[in-house]
């Protein structure tokens, strides 16, 4: 098979891996390399559970072809946290009680990376803009925007 | 035009499955650290029941949160506790998790009274002791009174079940008692209704819940939100298209489900009036949440622009064109 | 009592911190040496009869392990959680009852060749008429799905006499009302690995229910209780979807089959597509009070339509009835509440269980007769209220914990503070 070399970021770590053409960004993160941090709840580009961060902005990894990130730099849920400890958006994710079943956190947490790095001072409605794209069902929401609301004042210290 | 309109609707909720047995059981172990293993079959799927038990676990053996571990739904090793579902852990695992705590503490307490030569009455567990009520001062250590415990070769174990005090419903009239407890909730909902689009916007809702006793609250608080966005979902948007038996909205591209654009105020508000059979007053929440939330939206779409939804969902089409109706 | 220390207070979650750094394990997360990828074969019609399942070409297919129908299933071929309708897997000879029933499973090294196996299965079916709305369903001419008959399950609630009750009514709204069919939409969809170890099976699997679950297992395979161990993974959301099997006997099966691992993701067509839903209900309301609008008759039907299989849709309807005169106390009471087979999707479970249906119609009632009455809606509310000592239309006694009127009297002051005086 026509197997491509790439080389690329991730998590700041430098990765040279074959990949076949047709395979998808979120299997090369889960399958090959093993982080099954970022999740798929639905192949489809609809959800937002398997969004990373690729170059600054968040990108659906199951809407991606793996060959595609040659080059580029990528940021999943496991490159967050400095060791033991958690960055402020984990932190204030836990403190606010934003998280329930925790299978939309991964994601919801990068999209409101990439917002914050873009917009430090979002207001609540940017917020819910900003994460549009991410599907929670167990939260409503609500305590997500204050979570995110939170990191930023922190960020912003 | 957009126009606002305020609704208010109430709800019940019996706590367990109706009519029917259905208990649950949990074990209780305390270690020689004063640490706490509770074995439970309870099942978190996101809720929090994990912490609920916990804190309800630590609170009844006098120790730290941090202390207690909490392993679950595994069948191999856990007690059955029934499904997570009725909106029934809180209430009876809870129990259930109680109660193994209290037989846990009986040796301890047993022992500590021998030690500090009082009667087992007088005393509690606080603060990872065994204290003395009226006498504060006097206490011993739970870890210390473990190690008396095991040097007379005792172990420190609880395990406990909780059913729901209910009765059969009558087959013939539906008479009977098929809840022990139940849940009462009111919500108010502050809507938009764009009468050119017939788009409906929720603005807020105020959601009081009747939970007995918050043992978490901001767990709580969380099950409210998250319950509002389901009904949000079921009053204005959500409906799975069959045709034939064939499903045609497959995916959540065609299954619209409510984001983050539609999430409109929150205010959940909780209402303790204990429940003396639950732990420590507590009934439940999960279901209770998005209960009355469909019926206050449509309550504040009638006093908004005076048209009266009865078939969920309340799509804009359906109600630009009840609007129109109205108008001629 | 002592002063509370633990309970009452915002204690984060025992398992928060793996979840916000992305290592709590979910069930799709699991990688075993040697494990092998499930698929299941589904029926692509509503109703009829298998006439044929050939596996052979599936089975020559390089990768594939094993390809399993009803007759390789060592026990009951039967799940449900109230009643035991459901068949595991449709044997030839047996019938469909909806499409997306299952008809066999695969195991094979990969994903994609699980797949393609499941396009070299021939399956023949005699198709039957089949009935889509359970008005239609429940008329005598309509095609049976079971030999009793298309009605699953009737409730009755009968308290004191409506019919002479009405009579005294001096205000009376009669309305219908239905609601949709709606999908949990739990953001992880279905999935579980089964392993043999020993004689036992280990199932790790996002679940409600894993006790349940133990049965289903256990009976289809034939083994005892105590050899099928259920493991419930962190599970992504449930709200009542993840309480019926969905790929816990499937992947069982197959991993005693092949003595390999075997792992089971629903796609999220498939979940949607396959999987339980809240169960659409058409509802018929009367509702009648005196002309201070304390209520003195309440009637209601309900319809539901449970589609294939029953799960827990009695359960549903039951709960439905006795929840449908809403939080207030009325004398006289008739509710009748029907489970009704279909060849629809199949409904179950959902956070609300029937309530949030008959909620919406109770509560828009409530409405319709205080403005005929001329008064408030909380007004209406307020003189109907369960408080303690009510007596319920099940004949049960409200004893304690009755906080209605508490959270009325904070929803209203909550919504004032914000809203001004809308009440
Ligand atoms: S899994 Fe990629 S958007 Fe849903
Ligand atoms: S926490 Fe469950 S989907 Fe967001």
């Amino acid at each position: 098979m026509n197997k491509k070399l790439i080389k690329f970021t991730l998590n700041d770590k430098e990765y040279k891996v074959e990949v076949e053409p047709q395979v998808l960004l979120v299997d090369l993160i889960r399958e090959e390399l093993g982080l099954t941090g970022t999740k798929v709840g639905c192949g489809e580009g609809e959800c937002g559970a398997c969004t990373v961060i690729m170059d600054g902005k968040t990108v659906n990894s199951c809407m991606v072809l793996a060959v595609t990130v040659d080059g580029k730099k990528i940021t999943t849920i496991e490159g967050l946290a400095k060791g033991e400890e958690l960055h402020p958006l984990q932190k204030s994710f836990v403190e606010e009680g934003a998280v329930q079943c925790g299978f939309c956190t991964p994601g919801m947490i990068l999209s409101s990376k990439a917002l914050l790095d873009e917009n430090p001072n979002p207001t609540p409605e940017e917020i819910k803009k900003g994460l549009s794209g991410n599907l929670c069902r167990c939260t409503g929401y609500a305590k997500i925007v204050k979570a995110v609301e939170k990191a930023s004042k922190e960020l912003n210290k | 035009m957009k126009k606002r309109g305020v609704g208010l609707a109430n709800m019940w909720y019996g706590i367990g499955n109706t009519g029917l047995p259905n208990p649950a059981s949990a074990y209780i172990e305390l270690l020689d650290d004063g640490t706490v293993i509770v074995l439970t079959g309870c099942a978190d799927i996101g809720q929090g029941s994990t912490t609920t038990l916990a804190q309800i676990a630590a609170e009844e053996m006098g120790v730290d949160i941090e202390d207690v571990r909490v392993v679950s739904a595994d069948t191999g090793i856990t007690p059955d506790a029934g499904a997570t579902s009725a909106s029934r852990q809180t209430y009876i695992s809870g129990n259930a998790v109680k109660m193994a705590a209290k037989e846990a503490k009986t040796i301890l307490v047993e022992t500590a009274a021998r030690m500090l030569e009082v009667d087992e009455d007088s005393l509690i567990l606080e603060d990872r002791k065994i204290v003395v009520k009226n006498d504060k001062d006097k206490f011993v250590k739970i870890k210390e009174c473990l190690g008396k415990c095991r040097a007379e070769g005792k172990l420190t174990l609880g395990h406990g079940w909780f059913n729901p005090d209910v009765t059969a419903l009558n087959p013939e009239d539906g008479q009977g008692k098929p809840y022990a407890t139940y849940a009462f909730a009111t919500q108010v909902a502050e809507v938009e209704v764009n009468t050119e689009t017939g788009e409906v916007k929720v603005l807020k809702i105020f959601a009081a819940h009747d939970v007995g006793k918050a043992i978490n609250p901001i767990n709580v608080e969380g099950q409210i939100e998250g319950g509002c966005m389901i009904g949000v979902g079921f009053a204005l948007m959500e409906q799975v298209k069959v045709d034939k038996g064939n499903i045609k909205t497959p995916n959540l591209a065609t299954y619209l489900i409510p984001t983050a654009m539609d999430t409109p105020e929150i205010y959940p508000i909780i209402v303790e009036d204990p429940e003396v059979t639950g732990p420590f007053g507590a009934k439940g929440v999960g279901e209770p949440a998005l209960i009355p939330t469909a019926a206050a939206i449509v309550n504040a779409i009638y006093d908004a622009v005076g048209v009266r939804i009865t078939d969920l969902p309340v799509t804009p089409e359906k109600l630009l064109k009840e609007i129109k109706k109205e108008r001629n | 009592m002592s002063q509370l220390k633990v309970v009452g207070q915002n204690v984060k979650k025992k398992d928060v911190k793996e979840k916000v750094l992305g290592t709590a394990i979910f069930a799709a997360d699991i990688k075993m040496d040697g494990m092998l990828y499930g698929k299941t074969l589904r029926s692509k019609v509503p109703h009829g009869i298998v006439k044929k399942i050939n596996v052979s070409q599936a089975l020559e297919l390089p990768g594939v392990h094993a390809v399993l129908t009803e007759q390789d299933i060592p026990g009951v071929n039967k799940a449900g959680i109230i009643v035991k309708d459901e068949p595991v897997l449709v044997g030839i000879g047996q019938r469909i009852r909806k499409i997306g029933d299952p008809l066999a499973i695969v195991a094979a090294e990969t994903e994609e060749i699980a797949e393609a196996a499941l396009d070299l299965i021939e399956v023949e079916v005699e198709e039957l008429p089949a009935v889509f709305s359970p008005l239609d369903a429940m008329k005598d001419d309509a095609p049976k799905l079971y030999e009793k008959g298309n009605i699953m399950a009737v409730r009755r609630i009968v308290k004191g006499d409506v019919a002479e009750a009405f009579k005294n009514c001096d205000v009376i709204v009669e309305q219908d009302y239905t609601t949709s069919m709606v999908e949990h939409a739990y953001i992880e969809t279905e999935a579980g690995v089964a392993k043999m170890e020993g004689d036992v099976v280990n199932v790790w699997v996002c679940t409600q229910n894993p006790h349940y679950d133990r049965k289903d297992v256990a009976y289809n395979l034939n083994i005892g209780l105590n050899q099928a161990r259920i493991i419930q993974t962190t599970t992504g959301g449930g709200f009542g979807g993840k309480l019926d099997v969905t790929v816990h006997v499937h992947v069982a099966l197959l991993a005693k089959a092949t003595k390999r691992p075997v792992k089971m993701v629903y796609s999220r067509r498939e979940s949607i597509s396959n999987t339980v839903k809240r169960h659409p209900f058409i509802m018929k309301y009367k509702t009648g009070c005196d002309k201070d609008g304390k209520l003195i008759a309440w009637q209601t039907e309900i319809i539901g339509d449970t589609g294939a299989y029953a799960s827990y849709g009695p359960g549903t309807l039951t709960r439905a009835a006795v929840h449908a005169t809403g939080p207030y106390e009325i004398p006289n009471v008739k509710v009748e509440a029907y489970t009704v087979y279909t060849n629809n999707p199949q409904a179950g479970a959902m956070r609300g269980f029937g309530v949030p249906q008959v909620a919406f119609a109770h509560e828009s009632q409530m409405n319709l007769l205080a403005e005929k009455l001329g008064i408030s809606p909380l007004e209406i509310r307020m003189k109907n209220a369960f408080i303690p000592g009510s007596i319920t239309a099940t004949g049960s006694k409200l004893e304690h914990s009755v906080g209605l009127k508490s959270t009325m009297e904070s929803a209203k002051q909550a919504a004032e503070k914000v809203l001004g005086d809308k009440f």
